[in-house]
């Protein structure tokens, strides 16, 4: 026993293999075997491969390579001899059938080159990441400040709102009973003048139907109509709030927008369905002899195609689309349409007009909400980019104190000068209560609308050190090939191509220790899952999404790069490894 | 899932007319009698006539409607061939000498060339009592009847094997000229079909005797033993069709037509098995008749034997029939394909498993994938492209912007002993600047349609054209299309795959070809339909082989066949469904595959369409790792499936799997090699291994690996039990337990998710190699394992060949094989190869390092190695070198002897 073969053994196992007893155990305890039995190329040990580290015997077998030059490594005993190098010092192979050079030396140094590299990036992104905790906590801690001052300002305004709406009521009564005693005036006087009210019931008829034809619009035009608002309307009444005017819209053209994209992309939902489902009526046709008419009405093109789309499940793609009918050129129609409004509230309009901020995160607010409720949601997808918390900060933020003791006092002013008692209801004075009503009521709900969406944003998970709170509100966009990659964390995942978005997936959640991020849900494929988006983190110096993949269909993969992920636990093992590499470098030669 | 068959994109019986009009008819409504029956250049040859011609003559003479009669009844021929080894042809066909419009398509490239040198010269006929009858071999006869004409092949004991038209179903539609006024057209869903040509449809009944079940006629995803089309308490069912045809998203349990068409019955029964071929490349519809279908008739056939009827209908072609008198299942085999050709012997490579998806995206997804198989320690030997790979679905390209570098793709996986196989089909794109389709035009290769311009017809790249591969001098083109210089980008690990070439074309008649589009010989498409993919094959495979000038073997997968395909390659059972029923019926679907010749075949593991559960993926990799050809495959639209992307537990589960496979390669090289050299199918209905067993007829989820090993797939989710039937009177030893089961008796088994039941029958030895690579190339050079399974008399035998696995010196006596008998106590390797051609030596080095003695005592101290008369260690070893617990079993230790030799050893 004095010479045994302990090939194939790593360095902290020699002992196992080198005690005075003549026979060893199998490592699984399953068996002992005589040491004369080590790597003699026959497995005693199946179950682990213990007596023969350095053959083929043992499928469970493991060979250690030393590798000097570079990093060990230990491979499945399978590959041991089987006219294959794999071990970078051809240990692996000695049965004289092929040959290995030494390729340690070499592969080493670029290996030991590459990890310098890494860890000068890690040198690098440890620090970024630093201050970007440290950014990060600011900026958690301005959010919630801000939303807890908000929370604040939204009970004052609540009750300041309320005591208008009281005076408001107020108010509406005493008029209503003007108007009930004006009524029943005006009846009399009806009474006495029959012919003249027919000639005004003519009229109301003629007028309700212009109304109802306005009312039958097409979508598109009450699109045209909605831009036309909000391009061209003046802001009705400068609110002076901190010496900066703050557009507003009007109250209801907040919901105007909303509600119109709501009709398009339910327009758009079902033209898609019409659209797809009219194919499968094309292919199942149904029983008798219903299919037959409609596979013979069909060009000898589109039935291929058809019939080839089966296998490839695809609709819209390029193969199928020169085919397609009039059903789908209103399909791409409702898209491009839709594509229009989402230019038109596209992230940079946004900052170039920060004015409409409130009105923004209001509508972000009714899309998302939209967006829940509708699962096929086409397009619209990519609006949750404008999140300018910074302005509204600035805004609301600084002068604050001011513009709401200011709202105070004038409403107390309100209130104290409308005299209720008084009949007629003073006119002004009613108007000033409603007007005043109205503003409030609208700064409050902007308000609420902020709340939410800070609420919102400060429940997610950001991290153990909230390491990914500056990540909200970005979205990083690659560009491969057609196409255009757009991942926003926290929210949402597109490939966009031209005017056309898909939704590859809504943000889920971090998995793997922060290291994967999920955004689940997305467009829904044809014959096929939800799409989803898998982003892998990985530690780099800037912000960066690449190498963006689709390995089963409808199911995404992209590396995201960011100095988030340099964490100063993985430097320190990088430094470590290379310390081994260096150390077991042959003697003799120095890298540098 | 979704039920998505288009059953009514796809004609039936009654909406084909041939079809129809023969179902209808009743029996002995044939009139044809026999005449002129004379011994001519070694046949039997005969006329067959209407009876009334002869009685009525006279009557006859002067009736104008009568004679328009005879014009298209005018005599048919009949000749009757007998070849050696029990084997009669039968052909009938209108007599080329009175000119008729054409000549019938008969399917050329299909017979092989020895079969002709086996025919024996007849030199006399025994004509006693209108019954002719000359002899087929010592044992049997054939009997020709004149009136009403009837075929007969009877054994000498009087007992009556097969017959033809004896319940007079027998029809034959002579061409003829046009009537005036008469529409030859057919129309289905907006297409017409011209048939310029008219009816020319045949029909006719076959019995088989003595048998419980009749067996073949693939390929329908059905149950072996083949179920009653017609007759009492048979429900309306559609005839078992054979039309080579694209169908998408197949049912399991229907008689309806897929890819390919063999129409080869076999008979089975205690008594005997027989078989009959008929060679008609035409559409055909086959009924099996229950027993009383025929009960309204009065016809008494003489009887005292059992008896299986089948009709036969084909819509052109000729009779051209081959009767196979066995008498055993293996006999009938052998005698099949005798006509046809056994399976070309696969390169190892090809018998291991093979990774596919439509499809592996680029080159790093290819490198990714075979990265993943090294890192998880599971074996696989090729790695598939689908379509996507080329540039616009133009064959013989790449896209370029996905694999810039096919060539160092395929040598990095070559550096690891893996192959490529990427995806060659039919259909070629009318693109100008695609060169194959611009050499096509130019020198009129495609196939043509009714006008005689090229056809046009609608596949994956758009609007294609398709090669006439018919043409002998088409098919040596498109070989050298394989050659590296002119596939470019292709290297010689790069190997080939046929699909789509039944043809399917997306917008054709039941998504195929015009049946009047014209082939080269104007040959109309409905006469040689079911052949076209057998041609395709033939030329792609034809290019693999010189490609390498012939010293290295094909493997090319087609999903169309046709009698003789198994000269060719693989095949595989199409687009399946990842459902538990559609892994069972895989199962009656491979099995009679190889009952018809084609042992090369296994069913996409995992199920084509849809997403398997976990589950159901495991335990298809369990059934699949027996299927001669084992494939992983998924359509694009499931999610990926690749072994290791279903937790540990799972992807352990599978490697093991896959990893039984490579440890049977031998034992499966073996069998490769039998089906090579006798028809014997790799994998086969226990009734071929247990024929006087009746309890096995019926068997078709249990099957056997060639004699020794017997597997029962679980084909049900959740199973925690299965009942296995073990056939015969030894016993049965559980493949990786090694428990002893007894024969002759059902068993009910626990079963859990680690595997399936398998068995090795007592009285075998299965060579093995235990030794887990990376693919079957790294295993070359890795000793055997022999286990010995003994039966009640402790004796057991067993076989092992090998050659290089992948040229044709195997042709020329480059091979090993072996013979090892064990008796006495005492295991001797015989050489089984004829006297050594002196080129075997060189084949391999190998040597033995354990031999696992089942079913023997322990206890034994050692073993006697002669005659190098060194002493080996006897031990309790394990039964499979596998993680977890193996049973300890006798085995000798390292008895040290080379494959190559002979030797004995004795246990002490």
């Amino acid at each position: 026993s004095s010479s045994i073969n302990l090939l194939g053994v790593s360095p902290q196992d020699l002992s196992y293999f080198s005690g005075g007893s003549s026979v060893i155990k199998c490592r699984d305890g399953s068996k002992k075997f005589d040491k004369a039995k080590i790597n003699d190329d026959f497995c005693d040990c199946p179950g682990d491969g213990t007596d023969e580290p350095g053959t083929s015997a043992c499928p469970n077998g493991k060979f250690y390579c030393g590798n000097a030059g570079h990093v060990p490594v230990i491979l499945y005993s399978s590959r041991v001899n089987d006219g294959i190098c794999d071990c970078c010092d051809g240990s692996d192979e000695y049965d004289g059938k092929i040959k290995c050079s030494n390729t340690c030396w070499e592969a080493g140094k670029m290996a030991r080159d590459r990890l310098k590299n890494k860890i000068k990036t890690y040198n690098e992104g440890v620090s970024l990441r630093r201050k970007e905790i440290e950014q990060s906590k600011l900026a958690a801690a301005k959010d919630e400040a801000e939303l807890s001052k908000l929370k604040n300002e939204e009970k004052i305004l609540k009750g300041l709102v309320q005591q208008l709406q009281d005076r408001k009521e107020q108010i509406e009564k005493a008029e209503e009973k003007e108007r009930v005693q004006k009524e029943n005036e005006r009846l009399q006087k009806e009474k006495e003048d029959k012919e003249k009210k027919d000639l005004e019931d003519k009229e109301s008829d003629n007028n309700a139907q212009d109304t109802g034809y306005t009312g039958g619009q097409t979508t598109e035009s009450t699109d045209d109509e909605h831009i036309g608002v909000l391009e061209d309307s003046p802001p009705i009444q400068d609110v002076t709030v901190h010496g900066k005017p703050v557009d507003e819209l009007p109250h209801s053209d907040d919901h105007g927008e909303p509600q119109s994209s709501s009709k398009g992309e339910e327009h758009t939902a079902m033209e898609e369905a019409s659209a797809v489902a009219s194919e499968p009526g094309i292919e199942t046709g149904g029983k008798g002899d219903g299919p037959s008419d409609e596979t013979e009405s069909l060009s000898k093109e589109e039935l291929g195609r058809i019939v080839g789309s089966r296998w490839t499940g695809k609709k819209s793609d390029q193969e199928s689309v020169e085919a397609d009918s009039a059903a789908d050129d209103e399909y791409h129609e409702e898209q491009t349409k839709n594509t229009q409004d989402e230019e038109y509230n596209s992230y940079e309009s946004d900052t170039e007009d920060e004015h409409s901020t409130y009105d923004d995160d209001e509508a972000e607010d009714h899309v998302e909400d939209l967006e829940e409720d509708a699962n096929e949601a086409t397009s619209s997808s990519y609006k949750y980019e404008s999140d300018d918390d910074t302005d509204f900060t600035d805004i609301s933020g600084r002068s604050n104190p001011s513009w709401l003791q200011k709202i105070q006092r004038t409403v107390r002013n309100i209130l104290q000068a409308v005299n209720l008692f008084k009949t007629p209801v003073d006119k002004s004075e009613a108007a000033r209560v409603r007007k005043e009503y109205d503003e409030l009521n609208a700064k409050l709900s902007k308000i609420q609308s902020r709340v939410s969406s800070l609420t919102q944003k400060v429940k997610h998970d950001f991290g153990s050190e909230k390491e990914f709170y500056s990540l909200y509100g970005q979205c990083l966009e690659m560009k491969q090939n057609k196409y255009v990659y757009k991942v926003c964390p926290f929210k949402q995942a597109s490939q966009d191509e031209g005017h056309s978005s898909t939704r590859l997936g809504s943000w889920d959640k971090f998995e793997d220790s922060y290291r994967i991020m999920r955004f689940s849900n997305g467009e829904k494929c044809w014959n096929g899952p939800d799409r989803s988006l898998t982003v892998r983190l990985r530690c780099g110096l800037k912000n960066e999404i690449s190498d963006v993949d689709e390995p089963s269909r409808c199911e995404y993969e992209a590396l995201l790069s960011t100095p988030v992920l340099c964490r100063e636990e993985r430097l320190k093992e990088l430094q470590d490894k290379l310390d081994l590499m260096n150390k077991e470098q042959p003697q003799g030669r120095d890298e540098l | 899932t979704v039920f998505s068959w288009k059953k009514e994109e796809f004609r039936n019986c009654n909406q084909t007319p041939f079809c129809k009009r023969a179902r209808s008819r009743k029996p002995n409504s044939c009139n044809l009698i026999a005449t002129h029956v004379s011994i001519s250049d070694g046949d039997l040859k005969a006329f067959l006539v209407p009876k009334i011609q002869e009685n009525q003559e006279e009557i006859q003479e002067n009736q104008e409607s009568e004679k328009r009669e005879e014009l298209s009844s005018k005599p048919l021929i009949l000749s009757l061939s007998v070849y050696s080894d029990g084997i009669l042809r039968l052909k009938i066909d209108e007599d080329p000498s009175l000119d008729p419009p054409k000549k019938r398509f008969e399917v050329p490239d299909v017979i092989e060339f020895e079969f002709f040198e086996k025919k024996l010269w007849l030199d006399s006929v025994d004509e006693k009592d209108g019954l002719n009858v000359v002899y087929l071999n010592s044992e049997y006869e054939v009997v020709l009847r004149n009136d009403p004409f009837e075929i007969l092949v009877r054994g000498k004991d009087g007992r009556n094997v097969l017959s033809l038209n004896s319940h007079g179903l027998f029809d034959f539609e002579q061409l003829r000229v046009k009537k005036e006024g008469e529409d030859w057209e057919e129309r289905w869903k907006g297409h017409t079909d011209r048939r310029p040509y008219g009816p020319q449809s045949i029909s006719f009944d076959v019995s088989f005797y003595d048998v419980s079940f009749v067996y073949g006629i693939p390929e329908h995803a059905t149950s072996l033993a083949l179920k009653p089309t017609r007759g009492p308490g048979v429900e309306d069912s559609e005839p078992y069709r054979l039309f080579n045809l694209d169908v998408f998203e197949y049912l399991h349990e229907s008689p309806f037509g897929l890819y390919g068409s063999i129409p080869f019955m076999l008979g089975h029964g205690t008594r005997g098995t027989s078989g009959f071929f008929w060679l008609n490349a035409a559409e055909m519809q086959i009924d099996v008749l229950k027993e009383g279908w025929d009960a309204e008739s009065s016809i008494a056939l003489p009887s005292g034997q059992s008896r299986i009827d089948t009709f036969w209908m084909s819509e052109a072609g000729i009779v051209d029939a081959f009767f196979f008198v066995g008498p055993g299942p293996k006999d009938v085999v052998r005698q099949y394909t005798s006509v046809t050709g056994t399976s070309a012997l696969p390169q190892l490579f090809a018998t291991g498993y093979h990774q596919c998806r439509w499809n592996y995206r680029d080159e790093e997804d290819v490198q990714n994938v075979d990265s993943k198989f090294d890192e998880h320690d599971i074996p696989y030997d090729v790695l598939w492209l689908d379509i996507e790979h080329t540039d616009g679905k133009k064959y013989f390209t790449w896209d370029r912007v996905l694999f810039p570098n096919p060539e160092d793709m395929q040598k990095s996986l070559a550096a690891k002993g893996r192959k490529m196989v990427t995806i060659v089909d039919p259909h070629i794109k009318r693109d100008n600047s695609y060169h194959i389709h611009k050499e096509a035009t130019e020198k009129g290769y495609y196939v043509k349609d009714a006008n005689g311009n090229d056809y046009d017809g609608w596949c994956w790249p758009g609007s294609s054209s398709y090669i006439d591969m018919v043409n002998p001098e088409i098919r040596s083109w498109w070989g050298d299309k394989f050659s590296y210089q002119e596939y470019v980008g292709s290297t010689p690990s790069l190997y080939i795959w046929n699909d789509m070439n039944e043809p399917s074309v997306f917008n054709g008649p039941e998504i195929s070809m015009p049946r009047d589009a014209l082939h080269y010989g104007n040959v109309e498409h409905r006469e040689l339909h079911n052949a076209y993919g057998y041609y395709f094959h033939m030329a792609t495979s034809g290019g693999l082989v010189k490609r390498e000038n012939g010293n290295d073997r094909p493997f090319v997968l087609s999903r169309a066949f046709f009698p003789g395909s198994q000269r060719y390659g693989a095949v595989w059972t199409g687009d399946n469904t990842a459902e538990w029923e559609q892994l069972r019926v895989s199962v009656p679907m491979v099995l009679t595959l190889g009952l018809t010749g084609l042992s090369f075949s296994g069913a996409d593991v995992g199920g084509f369409f849809g997403n398997p559960e976990p589950e159901l993926l495991l335990r298809w990799y369990q059934v699949g790792a027996y299927y001669p050809f084992f494939r992983g495959h998924a359509h694009h639209d499931t999610k990926r499936r690749e072994p290791w992307l279903f937790g540990e537990r799972k992807t352990e589960l599978i490697r093991e799997a896959i990893h039984i496979r490579y440890m049977l390669l031998p034992y499966f090289y073996t069998l490769f090699r039998e089906a090579n050299v006798s028809g014997t199918p790799v994998v086969r209905p226990l009734w071929m291994e247990f024929p006087s067993d009746e309890g096995t007829f019926g068997t078709d989820e249990a099957f056997m690996v060639g004699n020794s090993i017997l597997v029962q797939g679980i084909y049900t989710e959740g199973a925690k039990q299965v009942s296995v039937y073990l056939p015969g009177g030894q016993s049965w030893y559980d493949l990786r337990t090694g428990t002893a089961y007894t024969g002759g008796v059902t068993h009910k088994l626990e079963v859990s998710e680690e595997a399936i039941p398998a068995f090795q029958r007592a009285g075998t030895i299965i060579p093995r190699k235990d030794r887990f690579r990376r693919s079957s190339k790294q295993m070359e050079n890795d000793p055997y394992t022999l286990v010995i399974a003994l039966n009640s008399s402790r004796e057991a035998e067993g076989e092992l060949y090998v050659d290089d696995g992948k040229s044709f010196a195997f042709e020329q006596g480059a091979y090993i094989h072996r013979r090892f008998v064990f008796s006495n106590g005492k295991l001797t390797s015989l050489d089984l190869a004829p006297a050594a051609l002196g080129k075997r030596q060189s084949v391999t080095d190998c040597t033995v390092e354990r031999i696992i003695l089942l079913g023997h005592s322990s206890g034994h101290k050692g073993a006697l190695v002669e005659p190098s008369n060194q002493k080996a260690e006897v031990e309790d070893g394990p039964l499979m070198l596998r993680p977890g617990r193996s049973p300890s079993v006798p085995t000798i230790r390292k008895p040290g002897v080379r494959i190559t030799d002979d030797w004995t050893i004795k246990i002490l």
